[in-house]
């Protein structure tokens, strides 16, 4: 619908003398519902829209953006794009250019079977409201301080143009609903917990999802935990990873090393750079389990998409295959670098965002284990199923995860709870330790963060559980 | 900047919400200008340039809240969002949170947000950038990466009560990390006043501690050490003690203060936090809130106790105080935090240190527990292990992965020179100086 203001963009930029040219129109129209121990705290609508405009000119990369669709402000947005890029360009030491694409032109939308309109607020507030009741009714002997519950909608519609032919519109909707709460013993101190369905598509997820239920298994397995809980052994362990971690690990310590702008140190400042490095293509990084894939395609996924943010058409990618490095993830610029082909992971948050390197939809590869049969082996280990603090370093080698829900193992059985297991390991460790994987993928969704400014973005990350051998777990201070 | 002023735009859409049917309404409008040059490997990897115009508007009728946010391709275009209100609100039930509106108060105006030097240097940052890259290399440094930002942005709040007020401010941030072989330093400043001088001195504080961080890097055994902690690493903490500091965040069980009366001891007697919008230099000042109250700066923690949390009018009727003059009309925050210096310097720290790590940047901190302020955060760039007074050799790969309460419980000596710092790890920016803590817990990964 704004092809014709793209193109005129597109072609402003060219006649400026850009040698590339590309202009996206974006908008988000969402709405979220916030609520405190089953009462409505606020209401919230939000709509941003706009258009970003990224050039190259004389071998630099300007981007400007503007809220404005009148052609007076897109022009002057266009100018200083083109205007600032060259600017910079004598700081260039080597001139931006893309990699050869082929690019789409193309249409789509995201499946909602069930539209977002087809229930009111009342109804949407009244799942948070459940939230509350059902968790509340799970605890018995703590008390549930406080469970604040949120459901988030948004639709998100793009067009993209560019100066090498690409033209896709695209819409996406998007719903999620989070919960967290805290316990309170008054001997036993307390325990948090925070957790998030999302997905693409329409109100048909939440009756996939079932929150409140969700919340009360939860809220009765926690209070198990809090009460009961005991320190993880000190000695090395066995240790079955849960999905819920495995999905955040693999986010962590494969897929954001694996993005090619980060290994070529172009986020260094900000959110670090890789312990990859250009060259490292085919050498191992774990046994032969170790496969880890990010896809864009999966049908319902929080980041779905089947073009990316330069036009490109998407795939998945096999980032670590059979326990070797195997591909990274490339849009065109970082594609000509390594004289490969882009395979679509430039995306932006918002209009105001240049498209940059992201995953979409992260899983470590399921194995043929059943739950039942990664444990039976097991003397003595520990079970984290889920977790609350986590973080990596900057080259994503050193990563920590302290687990929320976890039980002890003792000969091939799950027996007592465990409190607060910190899983702290390098990436080599971790990939080198599995030797099982279960067969049931599960996926998690989760707002990624990088870029300056910082570019939130929708992503899934999943896995099945696996099991590590002879770790050694540490425990909170 | 613009002809049509947003103060008056934002009373316009007030009064376009009276008129529909609501009882109070606030509308905000801002619009802004920025321009940020971002570096790495010493070159430019892009130059991005952002003008935005976004109209908030908070609208209220039988105690039925909601807000709207909306950034219009054209100021008309705003008032769609009353229309869409009219739909939604009779939807809603009542918020537990709902105050009404404040009467407006007498603002101060804050002279000295705007300078002129950021408006100039924003045509074309190229020069900045330049001396920031050269002064780096200048010292040694390999490769640098950062960023520099700059901004004009200005506000128009109006409200149902009467409240019609304008601002403009300028920022002015920028942050360098620097590489010599594999060590690297970084470090960072952000104000309403763009100085050549500032940018300069960024460039040398990054440049100097990776020359320092030199050489075989050794891991630490786990354990308790003292800490040295640089005003970057301080203002990464402070983000999360301000963000704590809320009153919502309280409400939300996403806070240490959950279980603190004001007046209760939270820190170590030495130090003091102040939510601090009044000094106009800093990032994030500001006269007035989005209830259109005055700004005060005030301690959030004074010699170790917690003498307030951050109100709106809603929270403080909720908890039976007095609005703060922190709005967010639904969560109340810090708008920019300064640390109280002390007496002592860098060097009488680490004298003072027998077996401790100083830490001069770090990132992703996260918590297991709010409440309890269970939480690790990772050391990045350069970090040093110190025994009896002295630096011995850089460390790597360690975290601190301890209780926030523990930590600035144990705060024993303060800076007495304070840097201002602002970067994607420090937002809202924080004055502070480097602290000393003792008897911190240190972690590291297994391999």
């Amino acid at each position: 619908m704004h092809e014709d203001l793209l193109q005129r963009c597109v072609e402003e930029a060219l006649k400026l003398g850009a040698s590339y040219a590309e202009a996206r129109f974006h908008r988000h129209i969402g709405s979220s519902i916030l609520s405190r121990n089953g009462e409505l705290l606020g209401y919230g609508e939000s709509i941003r829209e706009g258009v970003g405009i990224r050039v190259i000119a004389d071998g630099a990369l300007g981007f400007s953006s503007s809220n404005s669709l009148g052609w007076g402000a897109l022009k002057e947005a266009v100018a200083e794009a083109v205007k600032l890029a060259r600017a910079h360009a004598k700081l260039m030491k080597r001139p931006i250019e893309l990699a050869e694409s082929r690019v789409g032109k193309a249409k789509y939308e995201a499946l909602c079977l069930k539209p977002l309109d087809s229930m009111g607020l009342e109804e949407k507030s009244a799942v948070l409201a459940e939230i509350w009741e059902r968790a509340k009714g799970a605890v018995k002997e703590a008390r549930l301080m406080t469970l604040t519950a949120q459901y988030w909608e948004d639709v998100e519609e793009k067009t993209v143009v560019n100066s090498d032919g690409a033209l896709v519109a695209s819409r996406v909707p998007r719903v999620a609903v989070g919960y967290n709460f805290v316990l309170l013993h008054p001997q036993k101190g307390t325990l948090q917990r925070r957790f998030e369905f999302g997905g693409s598509g329409g109100l048909e997820q939440l009756e996939r999802w079932r929150p409140a239920e969700h919340a009360e298994e939860e809220a009765a397995k926690l209070e198990r935990v809090l009460l009961e809980g005991a320190e993880p052994p000190r000695e090395p362990v066995d240790v079955i990873v849960g999905s819920e971690v495995v999905g955040l690990i693999v986010h962590e310590s494969c897929g954001h090393p694996s993005e090619a702008d980060r290994i070529l140190g172009r986020e260094a400042a900000q959110a670090g750079m890789s312990f990859i490095k250009p060259g490292m293509l085919g050498q191992r990084i774990g046994n032969e389990l170790a496969s880890v894939i990010d896809d864009p395609t999966i049908p319902g996924s929080y980041g779905f998409y089947l073009y990316d943010d330069e036009g490109v058409p998407a795939r998945a990618r096999y980032l670590y295959k059979d326990g070797v490095i195997n591909e990274h993830l490339h849009n065109r610029w970082t594609a000509k670098l390594f004289g490969v082909e882009s395979n679509a992971a430039a995306r932006a948050m918002d209009h105001s965002g240049e498209p940059i390197i992201r995953m979409a939809n992260t899983y470590f590869a399921p194995g043929d284990h059943t739950f039942e049969e990664l444990i039976e082996g097991v003397k003595l280990g520990v079970y984290i199923r889920s977790y609350m603090e986590w973080n990596i370093d900057d080259v994503r080698w050193g990563q920590r995860y302290v687990g929320l829900e976890a039980y002890l193992i003792e000969n091939g059985e799950l027996t007592k709870p465990v409190r607060n297991p910190v899983l702290e390991i390098t990436t080599g460790a971790f990939y080198s330790k599995v030797d099982a994987a279960g067969k049931e993928v599960r996926f998690y969704p989760g707002t990624c963060g990088k870029g300056e400014p910082m570019q939130g973005v929708p992503v899934w990350f999943g896995g099945p559980d696996v099991r590590l051998r002879s770790v050694k777990l540490g425990v909170v201070a | 900047m613009i002809a049509e002023r947003v103060s008056d735009l934002a009373e316009t859409l007030v009064n376009e919400a009276l008129k529909r049917g609501f009882e109070e309404a606030a509308a905000l409008v801002s619009r802004s200008k920025s321009v940020m040059v971002k570096m790495f490997n010493s070159e430019i990897s892009v130059v991005q340039r952002w003008s935005s115009f976004t109209v908030s508007l908070y609208l209220a009728r039988e105690g039925r809240i909601m807000v709207s946010t909306i950034h219009p391709s054209s100021a008309e275009k705003a008032g769609a969002i009353v229309e869409r209100a009219i739909e939604a609100i009779p939807q809603l039930k009542p918020s537990v949170l709902y105050a009404p509106l404040p009467e407006p108060e007498k603002v101060e105006p804050l002279p000295g947000l705007v300078d002129g030097s950021v408006v100039d240097a924003m045509s074309n940052p190229e020069p900045l950038a330049e001396a920031m890259l050269a002064e780096a290399e200048s010292l040694g440094v390999e490769r640098a990466a950062g960023a520099i930002t700059l901004s004009l942005a200005e506000k128009g709040l109006a409200t149902s009560r009467g409240a019609k007020l304008e601002e403009e401010a300028t920022g002015a941030e920028a942050y360098l990390r620097a590489f010599v072989g594999e060590a690297s330093g970084q470090w960072a400043v952000g104000s309403r006043k763009l100085r050549a001088e500032d940018l300069k001195r960024v460039a040398r504080a990054a440049a100097e501690l990776a020359s320092q961080a030199k050489g075989e890097a050794k891991q630490l055994e786990p354990g308790a050490y003292d800490v040295v902690l640089s005003p970057m690493v301080v203002g990464n903490l402070m983000n999360l003690v301000g963000m704590m500091a809320s009153a919502l965040a309280v409400m939300m069980g996403m806070s240490m203060f959950a279980k603190a009366e004001p007046g209760s001891k939270v820190a170590s007697e030495k130090f003091t936090l102040v939510d601090d919008p009044r000094t106009p230099e800093l990032l994030g000042s500001t006269a007035f809130d989005d209830e259109g109250l005055p700004t005060a700066s005030k301690p959030i923690i004074e010699g170790g106790a917690l003498r307030t949390l951050l109100h709106n009018s809603k929270t403080a009727a909720k908890m039976g105080a007095k609005s703060t003059g922190n709005a967010g009309w639904i969560s109340p925050h810090a708008w920019t935090l300064s640390v109280k210096p002390g007496d002592a310097t860098l060097d009488e720290m680490i004298r003072e240190v027998k077996r401790g790590v100083i830490i001069t940047n770090n990132w992703y901190t996260r918590l297991q527990n709010y409440v309890e302020g269970i939480f690790s955060t990772i050391a990045r760039d350069a970090a040093f292990y110190v025994e009896n007074g002295e630096i011995k050799h850089p460390v790597t790969r360690i975290r601190i992965a301890d209780r926030l309460p523990k930590l600035l419980s144990s705060i024993e000596l303060l800076g007495k020179e304070l840097y201002d710092i602002s970067w994607w790890e420090v937002s809202p920016a924080v004055r502070a100086p480097y602290i000393l803590a003792r008897q911190i817990n240190i972690s590291r990964p297994f391999e």
